[in-house]
């Protein structure tokens, strides 16, 4: 369906000239940036730089103020309802806080996936009785977790929830996944599993934008890193090119101007 | 006790229902051809009667005279209401600390202290059982027709709730402060009132505005049984057939009812609570001690608000919706310096207390000369008079009682669950759950569709059970349907509210995940949002449940049947010793469905 328009597209992710307000704060200020196909991205800087917004834009949570924002090829927020979910449905989330609802068992949870493209009398059934049984649980045993099929989500402990959080992008099968501060809340070992499981689930031609912390996993595992500090682009090099003054600038500046 | 597993309680429930359907006339499962007649629940020759009615919902009456006889009316409901919630607040506050495990602990530890603290909360439980509509039947008989009766009434009963709720907040709010006081060699009466009931202030603050709402509610209910008021002038305009003058009434609860909705949710707003029935959830972020656990779980499992599971996880993204919805009409957001609001307030419930008590005329000397009436009452209820009362007639009406609320609260919740969706603010608003993000407009159907079903539940909740009844019966004949229907409706707007409210404090998290995953809004409803909000709601409709069983004694007022409609009757013809018999097996079937409710509330959980 979109296919079409992806190949036709230079870039997988693209912002134009991209101003995004809250009231009276200025989350990103004109920035523009282009991500292509395949592409394995890091967003670096300190807190408040704006990389959950930027990420944000290009899930459709939120909207710019102005500027163009084009998830592979098309303009998002130029779409309405049907249109706009076949592309979100190109479009995983990895969040921080997993943002799974807790009260589902796993299965459903995984199965959530499959929303943007079930009709709705099969998510419905779904519910009562599971479908796509075999591939959740595929999906689970890559991660380790298939013994908790069946468990509710919410007695699962935090590193098992943002596995099934990874099972759900995975059973979505989106062309482009974006995650915020996935490594965040886990310890250094967990951080660099979660990263591999990134790259993992982004092969193929997949592109990868991942806001980070942690400047040692963008440098290991991305291709690319964007540093970003107070609504705007302060450097846009490949990994391994990126040297200690350009990050210690990143991060001491804005202690200063703060 | 365990919780039992969901399918089994869910599974109960419906035998339940099948049974009360069965019992009022249904008969389902192909019960009919087994030859048991089919008794005709419709009248159709009433519908125009009905139709009538509806017809007069356009043209209330607007003649000067009955509007200033209306004005009237509705201030004598409003200051019943005040003069009841003032009575039943300060009988809750004594009786509550009185009744409290904590302030038996920290004055007078020991055997002593904990035998006085549970004989108190037993004795809590019979007037808390006895519906005040009963109460005031009961206290029109002793004492005549005079205000005291309607303030009364509502006094005794609240009072009992009031003091029940309160002890479990208090027993609930964290006890180190406290503690900290009396090893430093404070009083302990000085420690409590000093450490102790401050911290639990805000909570029974929350509580007395619910508890002021439902005042309104009863002293319209009052109203009916001669107490005065707007309920009494509808009961009027309905006995004569005059639908334009009903309505004109039924606006003016609606508006009074709803203007103190909008003031006691506004007030709580800007004194930081957040919703009125999260009592309990406070508690949840508070170190809990060792030897409180279980009893907490205890309770948690009598009382729902009290049991909502612990959802403020994420404050601060609740916060960034809320902002995020604050694309109102300015006219739906009252601003108003938030101290000047407040003072204000408060200053209005102090005038309004004595302007109250002085507008009703309350003759309190006929205290005295009911002291006769009491005692002729207490020879007529001494167990040998009253245990030949006890008889197995009492059971089929036993049973339609039960069999009345189960209908009752199905379709109330049922229909609770359909609004608490548009009557939400964060679902069909611009910006909301169930809206496609970045529209910015700003006012949309979404707005439409929750002033509407606010208006609905409104209504559903202001009108009184017994007026609904009243009307249901033209269309319908008498039995558990009319009466089942009413109180449907009735506990269908506060369910509706109620559910709306846990529908605002969802998490979004987790929907606006799954919505920018490209799930459709139907989608959405099943995964993300029932999910998360089904236990409460089946709570909530549990909890209500209680509430429903003990409310039938309001439409057994106008003939619906059941246990209530016998109580009626016996207070009017002063058969005591028949009431003694009926209540008893009234408050052993509450006590029988609290404990059902419990247990199936901890089931969903």
């Amino acid at each position: 369906m979109a296919k079409s328009a992806t190949d036709a597209a230079a870039e997988a992710l693209a912002l134009e000239n991209v101003t995004c307000r809250f009231g009276s704060v200025v989350a990103l200020d004109c920035v523009s940036l282009a991500i292509a196909p395949g592409e394995r991205v890091a967003l670096v800087g300190p807190s408040g730089a704006g990389k959950s917004t930027l990420l944000k834009l290009f899930n459709g949570s939120i909207s710019p103020s102005s500027g163009q924002v084009s998830v592979l090829g098309q303009s998002l927020y130029r779409l309405s309802g049907r249109r706009r979910r076949q592309l979100q449905r190109q479009i995983g989330m990895v969040y921080q806080q997993h943002q799974l609802v807790s009260n589902l068992s796993v299965i459903h949870n995984v199965n959530a996936g499959h929303l943007g493209r079930w009709p709705l009398w099969k998510a419905l059934w779904s519910l009562v009785w599971p479908q796509q049984v075999d591939v959740a649980r595929q999906v689970l045993e890559q991660l380790g977790l298939a013994d908790k099929l069946h468990a509710r989500t919410e007695r699962l402990s935090g590193g098992q929830q943002q596995r099934v959080a990874l099972a759900r992008v995975m059973v979505q099968n989106p062309k482009v996944v974006l995650a915020d501060e996935p490594v965040a809340s886990v310890d250094p070992a967990r951080a660099d599993d979660m990263m591999q499981q990134l790259c993992a689930l982004t092969q193929r031609r997949r592109t990868l934008l991942v806001s980070l912390h942690t400047v040692r996993l963008a440098k290991a595992y991305c291709d690319r890193i964007v540093g970003l500090r107070r609504g705007h682009i302060v450097f846009d090099v490949p990994a391994a090119s990126i040297d200690d003054q350009q990050l210690t600038e990143l991060y001491n500046l804005c202690e200063t101007t703060a | 006790m365990k919780p039992p597993p969901k399918p089994l309680a869910l599974g109960l429930w419906l035998g339940l229902l099948a049974g009360s359907l069965w019992i009022a006339g249904l008969r389902v499962f192909g019960l009919g051809l087994l030859g048991l007649e089919q008794r005709p629940i419709f009248n159709w020759n009433g519908f125009s009667l009905i139709g009538q009615f509806l017809l007069a919902i356009v043209h209330p009456a607007t003649d000067s005279v009955f509007i200033s006889i209306i004005a009237k009316a509705t201030l004598t409901t409003l200051a019943f209401a005040i003069c009841g919630t003032a009575f039943s607040l300060i009988i809750g506050l004594l009786a509550g600390i009185l009744s409290s495990e904590v302030w038996w602990q920290t004055c007078c530890p020991g055997l002593i202290g904990r035998s006085i603290w549970r004989s108190g909360r037993g004795a809590l439980a019979i007037p808390r059982a006895i519906h005040e509509l009963i109460w005031g039947l009961l206290l029109l008989n002793i004492l005549g027709l005079d205000p005291l009766v309607g303030v009364l009434a509502i006094a005794i009963p609240f009072g009992a709730i009031t003091a029940k709720v309160f002890a479990e907040i208090l027993d609930e709010t964290p006890t180190a402060p406290l503690k900290a006081l009396v090893n430093s060699g404070v009083r302990p009466d000085a420690a409590f009132l000093y450490g102790h009931l401050p911290q639990a202030l805000p909570n029974l603050i929350s509580y007395s505005f619910y508890r002021f709402e439902c005042s309104l509610r009863a002293a319209a209910v009052l109203g009916v049984i001669g107490a005065g008021g707007l309920g009494y002038q509808i009961f009027l305009s309905l006995q004569s057939l005059r639908y334009e003058q009903l309505w004109t009434g039924f606006y003016a609860l609606i508006l009074l009812n709803g203007a103190v909705d909008l003031w006691s949710a506004q007030l709580r707003r800007q004194m930081g609570f957040v919703s009125r029935m999260d009592i309990g959830r406070q508690r949840r972020n508070t170190v809990k001690q060792p030897q409180n656990a279980a009893k907490q779980s205890q309770r948690t499992a009598k009382q729902p608000y009290a049991e909502q599971p612990h959802i403020d996880a994420e404050p601060i993204a609740i916060d960034a919706n809320r902002s995020n919805l604050s694309r109102h009409p300015a006219w739906l957001k009252i601003r108003l310096p938030k101290q000047t609001f407040i003072r204000g307030s408060l200053v209005a419930i102090a005038l309004s207390i004595p302007l109250c008590f002085a507008y009703l005329g309350l003759d309190w000397s006929r205290l005295d000369r009911a002291w006769i009436l009491l005692q002729d009452l207490a020879k007529q209820v001494s167990p040998t008079q009253v245990l030949p009362e006890f008889s197995w007639a009492l059971f089929p009406l036993a049973v339609q009682t039960v069999a009345m609320s189960v209908i009752a609260i199905t379709l109330a919740g049922l229909g609770g669950v359909l609004f608490s969706f548009p009557a939400a603010q964060n679902f069909f608003l611009p910006g909301g759950l169930l809206r496609a993000s970045g529209e910015a407009r700003r006012w949309s159907i979404g707005h439409g569709l929750m002033i509407v079903a606010r208006l609905v539940l409104l209504a559903a909740r202001a009108i009184p059970a017994p007026i609904l009844a009243l009307v249901i019966l033209y269309g319908m004949f008498p039995g558990i349907w009319p009466g089942a229907v009413a109180l449907a409706i009735h506990n269908f707007g506060i369910l509706g509210r109620l559910m709306a409210e846990v529908n605002e404090n969802l998490p979004d998290g987790p929907v606006r995940a799954l919505r920018s995953l490209g799930a459709s809004s139907t989608s959405l409803i099943f995964y993300g949002i029932l999910p998360a909000n089904l236990s409460r709601f089946l709570a909530y409709g549990l909890y209500r449940w209680e509430v429903c069983l003990r409310e039938t004694v309001i439409v057994g007022l106008v003939g619906a049947g059941g246990l209530g409609r016998l109580m009626t009757e016996q207070l009017s013809s002063f058969d005591y010793s028949g009431l003694a018999a009926t209540i008893t097996v009234f408050i052993l079937l509450t006590i029988g469905v609290d404990f059902v409710s419990g247990w199936m509330r901890q089931a969903v959980r």
